[in-house]
């Protein structure tokens, strides 16, 4: 294979795994600092999705425009079901482990609700629209220029997001929330304000992710789950709680994706995902990148 | 105990009289009722008493049908049944030696991955190997002989949940589920105990799984290997009660009598209720259904 | 304006009562004659929720109830010389089999309904055809698709969609035609695309066209990018998809992207729908895909087609909906001719040719043998029937244009 072709498939790699990356932040936040594991992740995901291609086609408004509405939005709904649910479940719950338990169980059932009334108001029909879909060549490769722009706001998002947390103050908060709740209570982090607020954000950014990802693919109130089981290898492969990890980690999961997929078949792919997966959580359930 | 077995034996002949008494449609409906039961009340002796919640049981059902799928030609109705047991015990031996080391959450998603895993790694091999995609079941026994099965596996959990609870074994597992390293320092033998009852629920699951996959007569993996037949064995037995012993079949007569009569009406509601039902129990009722009856000091 | 106030004699009153009391009677003796014809109900289980519901809402369920209102506008359904009124007994199999099973179960077994309609899909065709065989209800099923259905041999059971053979050599047949000589093809990994791959090899064979490369890919993949890259070195003259919608689109749009624009360009599943035209828009034009019939097929298509847009807002597709519209066309011819005595309209349909909007219908065992296998292109915003040329509606257009 020539160099270009190899860029090519490279770079179209890099491309899907910016997706990846772009999905996985939300979760990531939501369980490295709360161990709360939001199976309902991509349910919330296809929710932004939808809001845009309702927005695109029957308001003519640009995704562009909707992206901040989507994130406003679903940080909005992030709080709420905090509020209703989550702030209960780490009240009553005695243990961390009997919280991690009910709160997978909570997503479960948000899991059903969310997809059912997404059908429910929509009907089951997949959907979908054409933006920013003109090849943009680079070299003697060509790409549509909505997967471009997709990969440079993955990069510019968890960028900011690694930026926010390690240099503003709120972001020392929340990672001492995260390497120790008991010690960051005591030193005087609020965890009641931190955790509904860092939920919410979780929760717009798969907004985010549901908007940019509307503009390139087709949608349906299905389409969530297969993005749920992306970001879960994702931050399994980049170690739960790490904005870098899950970054790399997702670009890497696409790149392997790609180049399994020229050399062998796509069928092989999702063997070849959840290989990975499993085999990184049995050998090294800390992620590929962690130092212990 | 008595009482236990007094009330499962009653139950048990209630349903074993269905099919002569009820219609076609009841008859249907009571065998979802038991296959779940079934599915459910296997998964909470383990899981609901060691708290390791395993969603693979749909890749031990898919195991279990495939199992029956293949060999109905050849072995006898109850030899395929219990062919699928097997191999979907022996499969879950394999998964527990490499998982259970794990706890939480990561044993839940590693079972999900391993679900999927072995779904996909079926599909490639049916695709590459035999050329096909599914298997088209010619030899299906009457409708009676797979509800009496069914009624049989479910009557068969139920019944060995409730010998378990009192034995050593159950005891172990458990104390497992409250403080596993304590019970270590007492001397059990945590990964046997583990490995043993992970199996237990796999083979009611493959058994299951064999029996079902007749009533489709087609089968494939995104059929029987669908993560939504864990999904709800879990929710059943978690808003059951999955630390009790009635809970799970008791949640699976309404779950089959809910699902029904709201399907016929508003069948999005149903699963949206579903989901509703389930935050709702975990948030205010985290015993389950069952702990509103039973109070157990 | 002359009234008589005071009738002079009794007989006279009383003519004028009788007359009065006779006369919304008279009015309503229409409706007293139909409200006691008893209806005919007709049960099925369609997907409204759940994977399935997609392509049941687009394909299937819209026909059955633009067919009870059409039937019941006229004044019911004609079993045999008398008018019937229509009563559909329908509800949601949520795309769970076991849910399906039981429903058809109950609705043969238990309600003893008088037709049956079938479920979408091969998957819930193949649970639910031997008991309908069992029952002996005869089964017109418009999106089944594989050969293991016809060997099963049941003798209610009716396919109404041409199997992967004949679309497959129809396809072959025109790529001959028009001089191709090497094709590229992709196929889901499921029965549908493993059927008709096997079926294009077959097909290919003597063919004179060689197949340069071919991959599977599952069911939900999100990127097809590599695969078409690779693709588009070998610069094959046709490339060939079997596929289902959500990878139609994925594989076009990602064909535009990365300028892969062979001669000819097939889609199998999701061309036809009105779907591939919104998302597409210009790019779709001059693609091929699965499609036997449109407006201009026969007069009643274009009927049909009015209709179902007057009443849904939404186009059929330009396959399996004419093929479901077909299939109750000959259940309605059927149900006149031989009443509801469900083993007579089962002879009927199995033994005549039928005429129906995409053309002469005609079994062979199971399999519909009277539509051929066909091929569509997408021209200036209409899907056209491009091959065979007998039913043709516009002349090939080649090569296919650049991505819009």
């Amino acid at each position: 294979m020539t160099f270009g072709a190899w860029a090519e498939l490279i770079a179209s790699g890099l491309i899907t795994g910016g997706v990846y990356a772009l999905v996985a932040l939300g979760l990531n936040l939501q369980y490295g600092l709360m161990r709360i594991l939001n199976i309902a992740h991509g349910e919330f995901l296809m929710l932004g999705a939808f809001l845009t291609w309702w927005a695109q086609t029957s308001l003519g408004i640009s995704p562009l425009v909707i992206l901040p509405v989507s994130f406003a939005l679903l940080m909005a709904l992030g709080l709420a079901i905090h509020r209703l649910t989550f702030r209960r479940l780490a009240r009553t719950s005695g243990d961390l482990d009997v919280f991690e338990a009910r709160g997978l169980m909570v997503s479960f059932g948000l899991m059903f609700l969310v997809q059912n009334l997404a059908q429910w108001l929509w009907g089951g029909e997949l959907r979908g629209y054409d933006w920013l879909a003109e090849p943009v060549a680079i070299g003697d490769a060509r790409f549509a220029a909505n997967k471009l722009l997709l990969l440079g706001l993955a990069l510019l998002i968890s960028a900011a997001l690694i930026v926010v947390l390690r240099t503003t103050l709120l972001g020392k908060g929340v990672r001492a929330l995260m390497q120790s709740p008991t010690g960051a209570q005591l030193v005087g982090i609020d965890t009641t304000r931190l955790h509904p607020l860092m939920f919410g954000v979780g929760l717009g950014l798969s907004g985010v992710a549901g908007c940019l990802l509307s503009t390139a693919y087709t949608i349906s109130p299905a389409m969530g789950e297969p993005y749920t089981v992306t970001a879960l290898i994702v931050i399994t492969l980049g170690g739960f709680g790490s904005m870098a990890g899950a970054l790399v980690g997702g670009l890497g999961l696409g790149v392997i994706e790609a180049i399994g997929m020229h050399f062998t078949n796509p069928s092989l792919k999702t063997l070849l995902s959840y290989g990975i997966f499993i085999a990184v959580l049995l050998w090294r359930p800390n992620g590929l990148f962690a130092r212990r | 105990m008595r009482r236990d077995l007094v009330i499962l034996f009653v139950l048990a002949g209630a349903a074993l009289a269905l099919p002569f008494v009820a219609s076609d449609f009841v008859v249907s409906l009571a065998l979802s009722c038991l296959m779940y039961a079934a599915l459910a009340s296997s998964w909470s002796t383990f899981c609901g008493s060691t708290r390791y919640l395993s969603l693979a049981t749909a890749a031990f059902f898919g195991i279990g049908a495939y199992a029956s799928a293949l060999t109905l030609g050849e072995l006898p109705w109850l030899a395929a049944i219990a062919l699928g047991a097997a191999i979907a015990a022996a499969v879950a031996v394999v998964m527990g030696a490499a998982v259970l080391h794990l706890r939480g959450t990561y044993f839940a998603v590693l079972t999900f991955g391993m679900t999927e895993l072995i779904r996909h790694s079926i599909a490639y091999f049916e695709k590459q190997v035999t050329g096909t995609v599914g298997r088209v079941l010619t030899v299906v026994p009457e409708r009676d002989t797979v509800y009496l099965t069914v009624l049989g596996l479910a009557f068969a959990a139920v019944l060995a949940a409730i010998l378990i609870r009192r034995s050593r074994f159950g005891l172990a597992m458990a104390g497992i589920g409250a403080d596993e390293q304590r019970a270590e320092t007492l001397g059990v033998d945590t990964r046997r105990v583990k490995i043993a009852g992970f199996a237990f629920t796999a083979a009611f699951a493959g058994a299951v799984g064999a029996a079902m996959s007749v009533r489709w007569t087609y089968i494939d993996p995104a059929t029987v290997f669908s993560p939504f037949i864990g999904f709800q064995t879990v929710l059943i037995a978690l808003i059951g009660g999955a630390a009790t012993l009635w809970g799970p079949l008791l949640a699976a007569v309404v779950f089959s009598l809910l699902a029904e009569t709201l399907r016929l009406s508003m069948p999005q509601v149903y699963m949206m209720s579903l989901g509703l039902l389930l935050i709702l129990s975990v948030l205010y009722l985290p015993g389950g259904l069952a702990s509103i009856r039973w109070r157990r000091p | 304006m002359t009234s008589r106030r005071h009738p002079t004699s009794g007989s006279t009153r009383r003519t004028v009562v009788g007359a009065l009391a006779a006369a919304p009677v008279a009015l309503a003796f229409p409706a007293i004659v139909r409200a006691q014809a008893a209806p005919v109900k007709v049960g099925y289980a369609i997907a409204r929720t759940g994977p399935w519901a997609g392509g049941a809402q687009v394909s299937q369920e819209p026909n059955f109830l633009l067919w009870a209102e059409q039937q019941n506008a006229a004044g019911g359904l004609n079993v045999k010389g008398t008018r019937r009124p229509i009563e559909l007994v329908s509800s949601d199999d949520r795309s769970d089999i076991e849910t399906c099973v039981r429903t058809y179960e109950k609705l043969m077994g238990s309600d003893k309904v008088d037709l049956v309609l079938p479920p979408w899909g091969s998957n819930a065709n193949f649970a639910v055809a031997p008991i309908a065989n069992r029952m002996g209800y005869p089964f017109l099923a418009p999106t089944a698709l594989s050969r293991r259905l016809v060997e099963m041999k049941l003798p209610y059971f009716f396919l109404l969609l041409q199997q992967p053979k004949p679309m497959m050599d129809a396809l072959v047949d025109l790529l001959k035609a028009n001089g191709a000589k090497t094709m590229a093809v992709i196929y889901v990994d499921d029965l549908f695309g493993l059927e008709n791959y096997a079926a294009l090899k077959v097909a290919v064979q003597g063919s004179g066209i060689t197949i340069v490369e071919d991959k599977s890919y599952p069911l939900g993949v999100k990127d097809l990018g590599p695969v078409l890259r690779s693709m588009k070195d070998k610069a094959p003259d046709a490339f060939v998809g079997l596929t289902y919608p959500p990878d139609t689109i994925l594989a076009s749009k990602q064909a535009k992207e990365i300028g892969f624009n062979p001669k000819f360009f097939y889609a199998s599943v999701g061309t036809a729908f009105q779907l591939y035209r919104n998302v597409m828009a210009a790019g779709a034009e001059g693609v091929l895909g699965m499609g036997s019939w449109n407006v201009k097929t026969s007069p009643g298509a274009k009927a049909y087609f009015d209709a179902h847009v007057k009443k849904f807002q939404k186009e059929p597709d330009r396959w399996a909906s004419g093929a479901c519209w077909a299939g109750l066309e000959i259940m309605t011819a059927a149900v006149a001719k031989a009443g509801l005595d469900r083993k007579a309209i089962r002879d009927y349909v199995a033994s005549t040719e039928h005429a129906t909007i995409i053309g002469k219908i005609r079994f062979v065992g199971s399999e519909n043998v009277g539509t051929p296998g066909s091929v569509s292109q997408w021209q200036k915003g209409e899907f056209e029937v491009v091959w065979p040329k007998p039913i043709a509606t516009a002349a090939l257009q080649t090569p296919k244009p650049p991505w819009g």
